[in-house]
């Protein structure tokens, strides 16, 4: 049993708004100074999914997939530190400002470079464009099932069984291997890793590939491949106005803020 | 004459000898195995303070004889000198047992002589102090203790060894009259009685006799008892208190080369150092740590007297597998883990406060141990409340505690001039992430910039340079992220000449102060409580009006207890013109943890009452408008607190930092004029201020 899992990672969702900055002419957010980049939280969920594979299924081999800039490399560490065996970093200038497509593709080449895998698992989206179509994609690129927003994925005999997560429901799908399976935060929190499996991570080696490694045209990836384009970015201005409704007694206080809330077409 | 030094006495006496001798060598031996396969730990450092310390708590029972266990620690001392006193005549005993002239009475003579009055009046002394003791239990009944019938047995034996002792003496005294025997007053008077009762002959020969065995054989049985009992310190605390840590009691030891260890904490009895494993056979199980415990004391699973006994217990299993006797209940009961044994829930409820350790009479180190078994959780099992992983994760991601902050670590310099540090000021005033990231925390950080700038301190802060100190890590049991945090730390302080830090987070300087030279990081460090107490003396800030009402000063752990500065942030508090200061019940030393020590800041309290809520309550029932404090995780239970225990908002008290309140008052009009009072809280100078 073959899983991949792949991760990306993202400018820290969790910074103060006020450090949040865009260039609007370049169309690029400005990373803040010293703010770390991290692992997509989804993506963290997908490898604990992975991992929970593994647990019930000790011969399985677990394998982390990142495209991304040298930094991905952690992302990739944190992801053989919570208990995957191999890593593979896709590295290459090409590679850089692409969009789903894009990435789909040279993940895709990637996956079938590796040649032999069941089951790939993803985030159900990426934290910092939020889009969720490129697990979806590299599923199409491959021509395997797709079964989005998991919160419980079982691998029994040669098929996937995925619990999907629904705002009001359920469902339960099972697809033949080899499939593709986005994973949702239901899914539960991503493990702690024990130190002395960091330690391992630090001492396993990733494999790098570039674009000529996967036999990939440079002139389809990346910024010269999209098939999207970015017409604006922009950080919107929002304004609160706050206004304090005042009474002699709560009742009155009450009524005047039932009137403005009508007058507003709130209520 | 010993009845043992004829045939076929002296046969009865070396069956007894060899028989009850050799259990207790076998039982100590056996008990001396884990200690040798136990770490190893260097304590033999601070010679005369390790003597010192056993002159002053073995001989002088400083520790028990202190306010509020003034009963207890009397009638234990009694029970103890009377000890020393009379291991003389035992040795007397148990030599005259072979025959006379080997007696210390016949080989001292006159000296002895001397000595045995002294004896005879430690005979009572030690029955007054059984007879105390007794009384503790039957009647005034210390919750802190545990009323089980190992401590009855004990004092019974007591009772019976002095009882006999006497009557033993007498017996001898009237069979053999002659010397200076009338010195042993109560014996001499006894024997006297028996003349007069016309007691002698074959009578007294028998009891004579049956005293004495009985004596030998209760005193050697008690001998034998020990190892099995919690009155095993007799035996260890000699040792315990000579061997006892003479490093400040908030500091925790490094894992050395931890990227080349196998375990990491202590999972099993042999991670321990021998000196743990003697602090469970030293616990007396007295309780002065349970009742001073903040988990104990708001229905926590934890209890510092139960772990060391669940740890010994632990180690005990060991030592019985070892035996023949063990090997067979084995398969009666499953052998408990550590973890197990002393528990999940407990391990995460200790808030390294160290209130125990200041109260133990016998120098246990209880917090290092359970931070050990939370090193072998976090960082062997990975095993841990959710809140922790997440905390640790979030420390690990983002070198900072607090996830979800709105605010840089520059923010709260804006509309402030404040120099960045590049090696030309004296002091780094290092901020810490509560102090800049934590919105209630952020006005104390102006407060004592304001302040430092008034003074005309040359200082300068690393802004976005900061990171964690690794006290957080290393209170949750991940050791290794501690290192990589404090080396990096150190690393840019030296890079960029720091000296002397000041900082107004105790945690940040204990670990700065005490942990950072383990990684050769020598700095000065000061905390801004010294440092503000300085400054007004030496006249730099004056305070001026300010603040009127009752504060109540909340010590807070790390600069207390674990670092003895009690009177610096007084100071402060006194300077301030209309403050009326009071103490709350608990204070100093004696002081009560807010309960966000040991990393309990982020970790989610279990059940019972929450800490903070119980200190807050002191508080308000002390009469306190203002709870004053110096740590910024302090201010944040107590803000959390007052609303919890006063639903009242009208009434509700205030806490600040001392900064907070000195800054107030420097910056106060040196005039009685209510309105050049902007940071005084409204409404409490009518409510109490004046009375």
């Amino acid at each position: 049993m073959h899983v991949i899992v792949c991760v990306k990672q993202v400018p820290d969702p969790e910074i103060p708004p006020s450090s949040f900055k865009v260039d609007e002419a370049a169309k690029k957010v400005v990373p803040p100074p010293g703010v770390a980049a991290v692992v997509s939280q989804f993506d963290e969920i997908a490898v604990e999914a992975a991992m929970r594979i593994k647990d019930a299924q000790s011969d399985t081999k677990v394998t982390v997939l990142s495209m991304g800039p040298a930094s991905a490399y952690d992302a990739i560490k944190k992801g053989l530190a919570m208990g995957s065996d191999e890593g593979v970093h896709l590295l290459d200038d090409a590679f850089e400002d692409g969009d789903a497509y894009t990435t789909a593709q040279t993940l895709a080449a990637a996956i079938q470079k590796l040649g032999d895998y069941d089951l790939i698992l993803c985030g159900r989206q990426a934290v910092d464009w939020d889009m969720g179509v490129t697990g979806s994609a590299l599923a199409e690129v491959l021509g395997i099932p797709s079964i989005t927003f998991a919160k419980d994925v079982q691998v029994r005999d040669g098929s996937v069984v995925v619990e999907r997560v629904f705002p009001d429901s359920f469902e339960t799908v099972e697809a033949a291997l080899p499939a593709l399976v986005t994973i949702s935060n239901e899914l539960g929190e991503p493990r702690y890793p024990k130190l002395q499996q960091i330690m391992q991570a630090a001492r396993k080696q990733v494999t790098k590939w570039s674009a000529a490694d996967l036999g990939l045209d440079p002139s389809q990836l990346g910024a010269s491949g999209v098939r999207l384009s970015l017409d604006r970015l922009y950080v919107p201005v929002s304004e609160i106005e706050c206004e304090f409704v005042e009474g002699e007694t709560p009742e009155e206080a009450a009524q005047k803020l039932a009137e403005k809330l009508r007058e507003a077409k709130l209520v | 004459m010993a009845p043992s030094t004829a045939f076929p006495g002296n046969i009865f006496y070396y069956l007894i000898l060899v028989g009850f001798v050799g259990f207790f060598i076998a039982a100590v031996a056996v008990r001396i195995v884990p200690f040798l396969e136990a770490k190893r730990v260097n304590r033999l450092d601070s010679m005369p303070q390790r003597v010192w310390g056993v002159v002053l708590f073995v001989l002088g029972q400083l520790r028990l004889l202190r306010h509020g266990y003034m009963y207890s620690g009397i009638l234990h001392a009694l029970i103890f000198w009377g000890f020393v006193v009379l291991l003389i005549r035992s040795i007397n005993l148990l030599l005259g047992g072979f025959h006379e002239d080997a007696s210390l009475q016949s080989l001292l003579r006159d000296v002895y002589t001397v000595y045995r009055p002294v004896m005879d009046l430690f005979n009572v002394v030690v029955i007054v102090g059984v007879i105390m003791a007794g009384i503790n239990r039957v009647f005034i009944r210390p919750a802190r203790l545990t009323l089980n019938i190992d401590a009855w047995f004990i004092l019974g034996l007591i009772f019976f060894l002095m009882v006999s002792d006497v009557l033993g003496n007498s017996a001898e005294i009237s069979m053999e009259r002659g010397g200076a025997d009338y010195v042993s007053f109560w014996a001499f008077g006894l024997a006297n009685l028996w003349d007069r009762l016309g007691f002698e002959g074959l009578g007294l020969e028998l009891m004579h006799s049956a005293l004495w065995y009985s004596h030998v054989i209760f005193l050697l049985g008690f001998l034998c008892y020990l190892p099995f009992s919690k009155h095993s310190h007799i035996l260890t605390v000699l040792f315990n208190v000579f061997f006892r840590t003479t490093r400040p009691s908030g500091v925790l030891q490094p894992i050395p080369n931890i990227e080349e260890q196998e375990v990491f904490g202590v999972g099993q009895v042999s991670n321990f150092t021998w000196k743990q494993i003697l602090d469970f056979y030293t616990c007396t199980e007295c309780g002065r740590c349970e009742i001073n415990c903040p988990a104990f004391l708001t229905d926590k699973a934890l209890s510092p007297k139960r772990i060391m006994h669940d740890m010994r217990y632990v180690v005990e299993q060991e030592v019985r597998s070892l035996t023949p006797l063990g090997s067979r209940s084995e398969t009666k009961r499953e052998p408990k883990s550590l973890i197990e044994s002393v528990g999940f829930e407990v391990i995460w409820d200790c808030v390294t406060c160290g209130a125990c350790q200041y109260q133990c009479p016998v120098f246990n180190e209880h917090v290092p141990a359970l931070q050990d078994l939370r090193r072998y959780l976090v960082m062997d099992e990975a095993n841990m409340p959710e809140t922790a992983a997440a905390t640790l994760m979030q420390l690990e991601q983002r070198g900072h505690p607090w996830r979800g902050t709105q605010f840089t670590r520059t923010d709260w310099m804006e509309g402030m001039d404040i120099p960045t540090f590049d090696g030309s000021q004296e002091y780094l005033y290092w901020v810490g992430c509560t102090g800049a990231l934590v919105d209630r925390n952020i006005p104390i950080t102006q407060a004592l910039a304001r302040l430092l700038t008034e003074a005309g301190i040359s200082f300068g802060c690393l802004g976005e340079e900061e990171t964690c100190s690794g006290d957080p890590a290393r209170r949750m049991g991940n050791e290794y992220l501690f290192q990589l945090q404090a080396q990096q730390t150190i690393e840019v302080w030296k890079a960029k000449g720091v000296k002397k830090v000041i900082t107004n987070c105790p945690h940040c300087f204990n670990t700065f102060k005490h942990e950072y030279p383990q990684f050769d990081g020598h700095f000065e460090v000061i905390h801004h409580a010294e440092l503000l107490a300085q400054l007004l003396k030496e006249g730099k800030l004056r305070a001026k009006n300010g603040l009127a009402g009752r504060i109540a000063y909340h010590d807070s752990c790390y600069l207390g207890r674990h670092n003895n500065i009690y009177q610096a942030p007084r100071e402060v508090i006194a300077a301030l013109p209309k403050a009326q200061f009071i103490e709350f019940p608990r204070n100093r030393a004696n002081g009560f943890c807010c309960g966000a020590g040991g990393g309990h800041m982020w970790v989610e309290e279990t059940p019972g009452q929450r800490i903070n809520n119980a200190r807050t309550q002191e508080a308000q029932e002390a009469g306190a408008q203002i709870i004053a404090t110096a740590c910024p995780f302090c201010v944040q239970m107590f803000e959390d607190g007052i609303p919890a225990v006063e639903p009242d908002e009208e009434k509700r008290m205030k806490t600040m930092d001392i900064a907070e309140l000195l800054q107030a008052s420097v910056a106060a009009e040196p005039t009685r004029a209510a309105a050049a009072e902007p940071a005084s809280p409204p409404s409490q100078e009518q409510e109490g201020g004046s009375s």
